[in-house]
């Protein structure tokens, strides 16, 4: 076990572990153990928002030649970018708070030339960069500089003629290409795969290439009605909501592989009753904005995850994001302390944490539950009925016996 | 007298996140269930001094 890095919170503190690749969270007493010095964070009440995100997604490029029809930051092949000398700065002053890891991605990041530039510039302040790409321009040289990445997902929504169907373009063989080619550089490689309505059923098939090309991770992403995708009616139904878990509970016994679905589905996971000390443990949360994920956009504005666009801070300005942190996105942070029914009767409220605000803003009401939570759809049934339901009324002639 | 109290890991979460979205369920682990969460947390605490650096 070897340790990378050692960060100060209020309950105690966050280790970086390099071998293996992990985050621990551990009390007061243990972060002593460790030799840390006393944090003036220790002084302070063990509830309370992060010092600083762990992960924080940036954004650079809404530039992107496949044109997805569901893409959620609406790239064109002459979208944005953040400059190479903005990127720097901004992973500079990530890293000066403590930042662990970031995202890099767009738009498509692989039609950057500085995108391996600004890779190892996070790994020369300690940062781990983590890429995504559709796998379009992937070559055996592109393939090789991929190694100064953690980990490398390539999008694959379905397997052959389904990619298509999803996507809106004819990708699958440049994905497929791409994932061997990455594959035979380095094991951390993986497949992202959106779950919307028609893609639902291909999902064992996506779980079947993760198995034969032997790749480390398949991460079910929900599918999310911003960007392009708010045209589309691609939402889970109710029953592939509920059906979910189950499924990826069986993709993990028959395939061998390891399955994580990203925060948005955790109320579709909590509405199963998991064990909340496992989910606890293993950090099974939902909606982490503007806490323990940030993200910046190409444009520079920090947000509290990509998803949503009200900024906190110019991400470009210097000083701006860290003078930001302590005092923003309470809008995120404050839906537990302040959550509506049923979220509030919730047992996993805490862990939930209302399901994804970007969902609930795409549905009108960011601080709303989320709509696609089974436990809320349950609700919202309920209400309807007794709305609808005449109210009984005594007869006269019931009184008079 | 003063008891002396061992350190605990909270929480351990594996592997780096490469999406826009957080990191919300490794289905993988939560199957284990309580029982192999606490156990892990005393492996890793136990590791972790070892290891300390």
């Amino acid at each position: 076990m070897k340790v990378a890095r050692v960060r100060a919170e209020r309950f105690g503190g966050i280790v970086e572990l390099q071998r293996p690749r992990a985050l621990l969270h551990v009390d007061r007493e243990m972060m002593r153990e460790l030799g840390e010095p006393e944090s003036p964070l220790w002084d302070l009440p063990e509830e309370g928002p992060l010092s600083a995100p762990t992960e924080v997604h940036v954004v650079l490029s809404r530039r992107c030649a496949a044109g997805c029809k569901g893409c959620y930051v609406d790239a064109t092949p002459q979208g944005a970018a953040l400059p190479f000398e903005d990127a720097c700065r901004i992973l500079d002053e990530l890293a000066a708070m403590g930042v662990f890891h970031v995202a890099l991605g767009g738009g498509e990041a692989l039609e950057l030339d500085y995108l391996f530039a600004v890779a190892a510039h996070a790994r020369s302040k300690g940062i781990t960069p983590n890429l995504t790409t559709s796998g379009l321009g992937v070559d055996e040289a592109a393939a090789r500089k991929c190694a100064v990445f953690g980990q490398i997902n390539v999008s694959v929504d379905g397997v052959g003629p389904a990619y298509e169907k999803a996507r809106g373009f004819d990708g699958f063989r440049h994905a497929e290409r791409a994932l061997r080619l990455l594959r035979a550089v380095k094991p951390e490689v993986g497949v992202n795969c959106v779950v919307s309505r028609s893609s639902f059923d291909q999902v064992p098939e996506v779980a079947r290439l993760v198995r034969n090309l032997r790749l480390n991770e398949l991460e079910l992403l929900r599918f999310k009605p911003v960007g392009r995708g708010a045209r589309l009616d691609e939402e889970l139904t109710q029953e592939q909501a509920r059906e979910l878990f189950p499924m990826a509970r069986r993709l993990v016994f028959r395939h061998r592989i390891r399955v994580k679905l990203d925060c948005s589905f955790a109320p579709m996971v909590f509405w199963h009753k998991p064990s909340r000390t496992a989910a606890a443990f293993f950090g099974v949360q939902g909606c982490v904005g503007g806490d323990v994920l940030a993200a910046v956009q190409p444009e520079g504005a920090f947000t509290g995850c990509s998803f949503t666009a009200q900024a906190a801070a110019d991400a470009r300005v210097e000083g701006s994001m860290k003078t930001a942190w302590p005092g923003a996105f309470r809008e995120f942070r404050d839906y537990v302390a302040a959550a509506p029914e049923p979220c509030a009767s919730c047992d996993y409220l805490r862990l939930c944490r209302g399901g994804c605000r970007a969902v609930s803003a795409a549905h009108g009401a960011f601080a709303a539950p989320d709509p696609g939570c089974p436990r809320v759809q349950e609700y919202r049934a309920g209400e309807m009925m007794a709305a609808a339901q005449p109210r009984l009324r005594v007869p006269r002639k019931l009184h008079v016996l | 007298m003063k008891l002396f109290r061992r350190g605990r890991v909270l929480q351990a979460t594996f592997g780096c996140n490469p999406n826009s979205s957080s990191l919300g369920v490794d289905v993988t682990f939560l199957l284990f269930g309580a029982v192999f969460a606490s156990a892990m947390a005393v492996l890793l605490g136990s590791l972790l001094r070892r290891d300390r650096r």
